[in-house]
C-alpha cells in the first residue's frame, strides 16, 4: 500500500516537474538542500511505519520544517560565510544512512523469516 | 478496530504519497537547472562572489580609466609643449639663417648691381689699385649693400683688400686679376647713385680714363665666404 502510494507520488511529481519553468541559478543551492532535508523525511517516515510509531503531525511538520530550517541555515551560513548547508548535509545522510539500515535489517528480517517457516513447514 | 487501523493505514501512505510527489517535484526541477545552466568555473561561485568579482574589475576599469585620462591629458600636454617648441625652433632656424646670410656663410641672390672695372693700357695712369676697391666697396655699403663680393670673393666683416708689392691684389688671402668685377646686393638706384653722380668714386675713375661700367642685374648671385671663420681669441 505504502509501496504504491509512493510510486504514484514519484510518477505524479515527475510529470509535473518536467513541466515546471525554470528556476534561478541563485536558489539552486537552497533548493538542494531542501531536497536533501526533504529525502531524510521520506525515509524517516518509511521508517516509522516501519516500526509502528508513525505520527502524521510529526510526519509533516518534520517534513517542510527540516526544509525551511535548512534552507533558512543556508542563507544564514551564506551572510556569515560559513558554509552551514555542509553540517546540514552531513546530519541528513548520516540519518538517511541509518533510516535507510534500519529499514534494509526489517525486510531482510522479514524475509529471512519466511524462508525459515517454508523450511519448518517441508520439514 | 481493524477500519480504523486501514484509515489510518491510507493516511499514512497518502501522506509519505504526497511527501514523495514533493520531493520528486522539487528534485526534478532542480535537475533542470544543474543541467540547463553550463558549468563552468563561474558556476562553482556563488552570486555574492561574482558580484564582489564584478564590483572589482568595475572598480579596476574605472582606474585605469582614471589614468587613461590622466595619460592622455599629459600627452596633450607635451603636444603642446612640442608645437611651441616646433615654433621656437622655426624662430632660431629663420634667425640662424639671417645671420649666416649677412655673416656670408650661404649662397645669396638679389636684386643689385655689377661694377666691372677695367685697367687702361694707357701707361701714364696708374692701374686699379685696392684702395679703389676698397672705397667703392665702402660706397657700396653706405648705400646699403647686403652682400658684396669681388671676383666671386665675398666680402665679410674681417675681409681684407689689400695690395701687395704694387703688383697684385689680394682679397681674403686670395688673389685677384683684372677685371674686377664687384656684384652688390641691395636697392639698385642707391647703390648706383652712391657710385655714379657728383662725387661718385666711379665717375672719378672714369675721369681719370678707367673703363667702368655698372649693370644693372635682376638677380645678383654671390657665393658664401670660403674659409673658415675662425674663432680662437675672443670670448
Amino acid at each position: 500500500m505504502i509501496a504504491i502510494a509512493i510510486l504514484i507520488g514519484c510518477v505524479l511529481g515527475a510529470i509535473l516537474g518536467m513541466n515546471t519553468p525554470m528556476i534561478s541559478y541563485t536558489y539552486s543551492s537552497y533548493l538542494a538542500i531542501a531536497i536533501i532535508a526533504a529525502l531524510d523525511s521520506v525515509f524517516g517516515g518509511i521508517t516509522s511505519v516501519i516500526k509502528k510509531n508513525f505520527d502524521l503531525k510529526i510526519f509533516i511538520t518534520g517534513f517542510f520544517g527540516n526544509a525551511i530550517l535548512s534552507i533558512l541555515l543556508t542563507i544564514l551560513g551564506e551572510k556569515l560565510n560559513v558554509d552551514i548547508y555542509l553540517a546540514a548535509i552531513v546530519v541528513f545522510v548520516g540519518r538517511m544512512f541509518t533510516n535507510l539500515a534500519i529499514i534494509r535489517r526489517y525486510y531482510v528480517d522479514k524475509w529471512s523469516n519466511q524462508l525459515k517457516e517454508k523450511n519448518e513447514k517441508k520439514d | 478496530m481493524k477500519a480504523n487501523i486501514k484509515k489510518g493505514k491510507i493516511t499514512i501512505a497518502i501522506a509519505i504519497g504526497i511527501a514523495c510527489f514533493a520531493l520528486v517535484f522539487v528534485m526534478l526541477m532542480q535537475f533542470k537547472i544543474v543541467n540547463q545552466t553550463d558549468i563552468t568555473a563561474i558556476e562553482n561561485m556563488r552570486e555574492t562572489e561574482l558580484r564582489t568579482e564584478l564590483a572589482n574589475w568595475k572598480a579596476k576599469y574605472e582606474e585605469t580609466e582614471l589614468k587613461y585620462e590622466e595619460i592622455r591629458e599629459k600627452i596633450d600636454e607635451y603636444k603642446e609643449t612640442k608645437q611651441s617648441n616646433e615654433e621656437t625652433e622655426k624662430l632660431v632656424d629663420d634667425e640662424l639663417e639671417q645671420v649666416n646670410m649677412t655673416l656670408g656663410k650661404t649662397y645669396v641672390e638679389g636684386e643689385g648691381i655689377e661694377v666691372t672695372l677695367r685697367d687702361t693700357e694707357n701707361e701714364e695712369i696708374s692701374k686699379i689699385s685696392s684702395s679703389d676697391l676698397l672705397v667703392i666697396v665702402n660706397a657700396l655699403k653706405l648705400a646699403g649693400a647686403e652682400a658684396i663680393s669681388i671676383n666671386e670673393e665675398r666680402i665679410v666683416n674681417m675681409s681684407d683688400i689689400v695690395t701687395i708689392n704694387d703688383t697684385f691684389i689680394k682679397v681674403n688671402g686670395q688673389r685677384i686679376l683684372a677685371p674686377y668685377i664687384i656684384k652688390a646686393i641691395g636697392n639698385q638706384t642707391y647703390l648706383e647713385s652712391a657710385l655714379l653722380g657728383n662725387g661718385g668714386y666711379v665717375d672719378e675713375l672714369k675721369k681719370i680714363g678707367h673703363d667702368v661700367s655698372i649693370v644693372k642685374i635682376n638677380k645678383v648671385k654671390i657665393n658664401q665666404y670660403n674659409d673658415e671663420i675662425k674663432i680662437k681669441y675672443m670670448e
